[in-house]
């Protein structure tokens, strides 16, 4: 039996919109005279783009220029969790869940070149994700991608993998012009498809898109244009809003939503988010190699009172896994109701280190909150006498030393985005790329490979409820909270989804009542 | 210019400003020499009920987002604030005196290598050398010291190279040299003296520089290590706060402007006793 | 005059050497690289070596340093390594918000100072003089980046008169641009502004203790004419040579003031350059803000000189 997987064809497919080439761009003069409050939506981002390289991106802000610019296989759906088309109008799998074959539509054009997207864009881009890109590792188990027709794409893997469409639906797993990254490169460039044209990005001031004249009738924006404003100050962004000089803030922190929601004229949204943060133990240096040590870190941490203090208790806490509440692999399993000094130091005792030890607690200075909880974290330690620096450092070379395992105990976050694999396969797998705690467990190992290649979505709930079971016993990480995903707007601003995991593809359906 | 030292203590006196800045500044260095006792609280201690507490009985300067108390931490940010400034300068005052006075009084290419070692310190404006050294050490308090250390170095050196120079050709100096005394004993003898006047001066003035520098460089993150409750630290934590928590941004900054206030007012009325021909010179 | 020019400037030869020196240093120094904060969390020996190596980062330092100060001396300083973009492309694009922040607070500190210094010299010892000593030194003493806290919580926040950050450039929108630049102007002018103030004043009491001033007042010279024509005039050159050494403030209180205001000017570049562990870029800020600052007090001693040909050429 063929498992078919057609997915409704809306009426756009059967308009085959030709390309026109988008050559000669509007002067500068023109375009600005053009704009006005009414027909141009300003988001504020918390710091500029860092690349619009979809491929490097790894930082939010990139990320959220990049993806308006930019098509991808599949897209996330407006509800959590659902995957819907995007390049690919529909795609089969084969009976062994080997094989992926993907139809793409044939009215998309690269707004550079005016080329239409065709099948071996997909594969060039693929080959380009797989070999060299940020994101390299979930493609792993990729083993060929090629194109029989100019809009058919096969993708064959070695091994199931049943996050593959979640992992193709990633706004930064995008098709991109090969012409371009010929041309000069990505980094500063549109080289895409989607939705948005990128108009000018003046580091430090703006990212300013319009509606891509490329893009067919029916997938337009309704916003004309698209400016991102970086404005790393929080009290800036607020204020921004306030007055109007912004329409949109992607990322309101706690404090800010109960003044933000009595402001007349805003609209303040929030649910529980994807961005989760976590103490990461290195279980390969001690005192953390031994197991009773990090579980008394796990028994000695008050997650509700650095709710309280950093997030003015707006997060949800994580007292069993990592996955939340609001995902279909949540497990509802409480593994530390509640701080237990007594379990902790008698584990500690246990471990020879009643009298305590010192540790350093590496954490980003670009994320205050982290460092606030870090704060919080080292009092909450003393009790236990792990006495605790903290020692910030730029994000960059924190990252860095990270992915190099050069840390005892750190503080940090993970935004998960739609599969669990991306939660847990990615963190917690042997030698996994972020498994910077170089945590290893050989019955996780193989509960992530069943994950991965299981495809029925029950089975799949148990296999991670397991998963998450013994990772949180063992604790390699201790799991704190669950960021809630607060996003404010002018009243004025229609038809724009606060998504959990943060995306802002909903933009190009978003609309001005102006 | 031998004599000038000898005075200062008189012509302070017809400066009221600058001794109310001595008394505040001898007042704060006795409240961060004590805080330990005098602090209401323990500066890291947690409170959830205190988070962001006004003002009140309980917390007479508010508490922070942790609801640590505004004051205590405060007391213990001076004691940070003060040990920078004071061994910063001190290992300015050292490297720079010595070395611009033995360029001075040697000369020859000695005093080529160090002047130009002072011209090329002194192009880079002092928060972005602060700035990169830092970068390049990382923040901790030790590297801190050094970092602004090394930025007032150049000052100091110019001083005593060119008080050197001046005094070098001085007639007693001449004197003593013809009746045979070491060079050692001439400059501890007639030389440190007279160049005593504006290096008190400029060391007094550099404490002022050090606070704001430290508190510059620790607002911006590249200070002292981020647990710490400097004064530059607890402003960056009040900005975000500052519709919330008014407290948190405006007492911090309060404590600095007063001493470096203080200090200016002291370097001041130093320099109008010790050095009249000395004005309003470079300040940066 | 010529001979000490000549002089000045052969002088300035081993500085600027010595800048590019430090600068080279210092940034070596600096541990982690552009290569481990591009790739981060996937770091690899291999990617990164092959990132070093597209740098030229695999080569010895000196020759390193050798390659680099060749191509400075032809006007390239190489290209970030973390946005591709020239260095010096990226100091033209951000020195215009400097310079204006720059001079917007000279403007500021000198709208301010010349009256209240003069005022305090012609009140000499009474409340006028009191005011702007009292503000000579508090200026000095407000740490600049506690103040642009203070202005934006007062302006930007409670009256809503003023943005609170961000930048719009003045071709794109003149008044926008100048909403944008006033706090951050008064910010790191006040500091300006009251050294100026002791400088006007002290320079203003001189020139009133002369004897042509006198001759002045005594052939019945009105006060406005006084104190407003030959006193100011003559006072203004102290005040003009103070301001040169205030550059160097200038362009270090705008690192801090431009992140405060989230200004994109050459301030900014160089907390980015940190943040991003961008070598090339952090080299170029500093040896440009270096260079600059060396020939703009180059040429106020020269100005100085030009104008009192009497002073000592040292």
């Amino acid at each position: 039996m063929t498992r078919l997987h057609w997915i409704w064809c809306p009426a756009v497919f059967l308009v085959l919109a030709g390309c026109s080439r988008n050559a000669d761009p509007v002067p500068v003069t023109e375009r600005d005279a053009a704009r006005s409050r009414t027909n141009e939506l300003i988001v504020a981002i918390q710091s500029d783009a860092k690349t619009l390289d979809p491929h490097l991106a790894t930082d939010a802000a990139s990320m959220r220029v990049i993806e308006n610019l930019y098509d991808t296989l599949l897209t996330y759906g407006s509800a959590y969790g659902t995957l819907e088309p995007g390049l690919a109008r529909s795609w089969t799998l084969s009976d062994d869940g080997l094989t992926y074959t993907f139809q793409l539509r044939t009215n998309a054009c690269f707004h550079h070149t005016g080329r239409p997207v065709l099948a071996d864009d997909v594969v060039y881009s693929l080959d380009r994700m797989r070999s060299s890109g940020a994101r390299s590792s979930v493609f792993a188990p990729v083993s060929s991608v090629t194109a029989p027709t100019p809009h058919t794409v096969i993708v064959t893997l070695t091994t199931p993998l049943a996050s593959l469409l979640a992992h193709l639906a990633h706004p930064m797993s995008a098709v991109v012009d090969r012409e371009q990254v010929g041309a000069g490169g990505l980094k500063r460039a549109d080289g895409g498809s989607g939705p948005y044209a990128l108009i000018e990005w003046k580091a430090q001031q703006y990212a300013r898109l319009k509606a891509a004249d490329t893009a067919p009738a029916s997938l337009r924006p309704r916003v004309p244009f698209l400016t991102y404003r970086p404005l790393p100050d929080e009290t800036a962004r607020t204020t921004a809003l306030r007055t109007g000089e912004v329409d949109l803030l992607l990322d309101v922190a706690g404090k800010d939503v109960q003044s933000l929601q009595q402001v007349p004229g805003i609209v303040v949204e929030s649910q529980p988010g994807t961005f989760w943060e976590y103490i990461g133990l290195n279980c390969t240096r001690p005192p953390f190699d031994d197991i009773r040590v990090r579980q008394a870190v796990a028994w000695a941490v008050d997650r509700d009172l650095i709710n309280q203090l950093v997030k003015f208790g707006r997060a949800t806490v994580l007292d069993g896994g990592p996955i939340p509440p609001n995902h279909w692999a949540y497990a509802p399993f409480t593994m530390y109701p509640a701080r237990n000094l007594e379990r902790a130091r008698a584990l500690l005792a246990e471990a020879g280190l009643a009298d305590g030890v010192d540790v350093e607690l590496l954490v980003s200075s670009d994320f205050p909150y982290q460092v606030k909880a870090a704060e919080v974290i080292k009092q909450l330690l003393k009790d236990i006498n792990l006495r605790v620096t903290v020692r910030a450092m730029e994000s960059g070379v924190f990252f860095h030393a990270l992915g190099q395992k050069d840390f005892t105990m750190t503080l940090v976050g993970w935004l998960g985005f739609v599969d669990p694999d991306e939660w847990l396969g990615l963190l917690f797998r042997s030698g996994a790329l972020w498994n910077q705690q170089g945590y290893g467990n050989p019955e996780v190992d193989q509960l992530i490979e069943q994950g991965r290649s299981v495809t029925d979505r029950a089975k799949r709930q148990d296999i991670y409820r397991r998963a998450q079971e013994i990772v949180a016993l063992e604790a390699p990480m201790v799991f704190l909270y669950v960021n809630e995903r607060t996003s404010a707007h002018l009243a004025d601003v229609k038809g724009f989804v606060n998504h959990p995991t943060v995306t802002t593809l909903s933009l190009r359906e978003t609309w001005l009542d102006r | 210019m031998v004599d000038s030292f000898r005075h200062a203590g008189q012509p302070l006196c017809p400066h009221p400003s600058a001794v109310a800045g001595l008394v505040v500044l001898s007042l704060l260095g006795l409240l961060a020499l004590f805080a330990p006792v005098i602090a209401p609280y323990d500066p890291f201690a947690l409170s959830g009920n205190a988070m962001l507490a006004p003002p009140g009985p309980d917390h007479w300067l508010g508490a922070d987002q942790l609801g640590r108390d505004l004051l205590s931490r405060l007391l213990y940010g001076a004691r940070i604030s003060f040990h920078v400034a004071v061994l910063s300068v001190g290992f300015a005052l050292g490297i720079g005196t010595l070395a611009g006075g033995i360029a001075g009084y040697v000369g020859g290419w000695i005093d080529q290598v160090v002047s130009r070692c002072v011209d090329v310190l002194f192009s880079i404006p002092d928060i972005l050398l602060a700035l990169a050294i830092m970068a390049a050490l990382g923040p901790t308090l030790n590297h801190l010291v050094l970092a602004i250390g090394i930025v007032y170095t150049p000052i100091f050196a110019r001083i005593a190279r060119g008080a050197v120079l001046d005094l070098r050709h001085a007639d007693y100096i001449e004197a003593a040299r013809s009746i045979g005394s070491s060079p050692a004993a001439i400059l501890y003898r007639h030389v440190l003296p007279g160049i005593l006047g504006p290096l008190v001066v400029q060391t007094t003035l550099s404490f002022a520089f050090a606070i704001l520098t430290e508190a510059a460089l620790s607002f911006l993150g590249l200070g002292v290590e981020p647990d710490q409750p400097s004064w530059g630290i607890l402003l960056n934590q009040g900005k975000d706060l500052m519709e919330r928590a008014w407290w948190i941004a405006v007492f911090p900054g309060l404590a600095i402007t007063l001493t470096v206030f203080c200090f200016n007012l002291v370097g001041d009325g130093l320099r109008d006793a010790l050095d009249p021909r000395v004005r309003a010179e470079k300040r940066a | 005059m010529i001979f000490y020019i000549a002089r000045r400037l052969l002088l300035a030869i081993p500085v600027l050497f010595g800048i590019s020196l430090v600068a080279f240093a210092l940034v070596r120094l600096v541990p982690g690289d552009t290569a481990t904060v591009m790739l981060g969390m996937q770091y690899t020996e291999a990617r990164g070596e092959q990132i070093r190596a597209e740098m030229g980062l695999d080569q010895p330092v000196p020759v390193q340093y050798a390659i680099w100060l060749s191509r400075a001396l032809s006007g390239d300083l190489g290209q970030s390594g973390f946005t591709g973009q020239p260095v010096t492309r990226a100091l033209r694009e951000r020195l215009p918000v400097t310079l204006q922040l720059a001079s917007s607070a000279v403007l500021f500190a000198l709208v301010m100072a010349l009256p209240l210094g003069m005022m305090a010299a012609v009140n000499r010892g009474r409340w006028p003089d009191h005011l702007a000593m009292t503000v000579g030194v508090a200026g000095l003493s407000v740490p600049n980046f506690w103040l642009g806290i203070l202005l934006i919580l007062l302006f930007a926040r409670t009256l809503g008169w003023a943005p609170s950050g961000g930048f719009i450039h003045l071709f794109e929108d003149p008044v926008g641009n100048l909403r944008t630049m006033i706090l951050p102007a008064f910010a790191l002018g006040l500091a300006v502004a009251a050294v100026l103030i002791r400088t006007m004043r002290a320079s203003m009491l001189d020139v009133l203790g002369q004897e042509y001033l006198r001759m002045a007042r005594a052939k019945g010279c009105g006060p406005l004419r006084l104190y407003g024509v030959h006193a100011f005039r003559n006072a203004l050159v102290p005040v003009l040579t103070v301001l040169g050494i205030q550059v160097g403030y200038l362009l270090g209180g705008s690192v801090v003031i431009e992140s405060v205001f989230g200004l994109p000017g050459i301030g900014l570049l160089a907390l980015e350059a940190i943040r991003n562990r961008d070598y090339v870029l952090l080299q170029g800020v500093i040896v440009f803000v270096g260079t600059a600052f060396l020939l703009i007090n180059l040429t106020v001693d020269l100005l100085y000189a030009w104008v009192n040909p009497q002073i000592r050429y040292g």
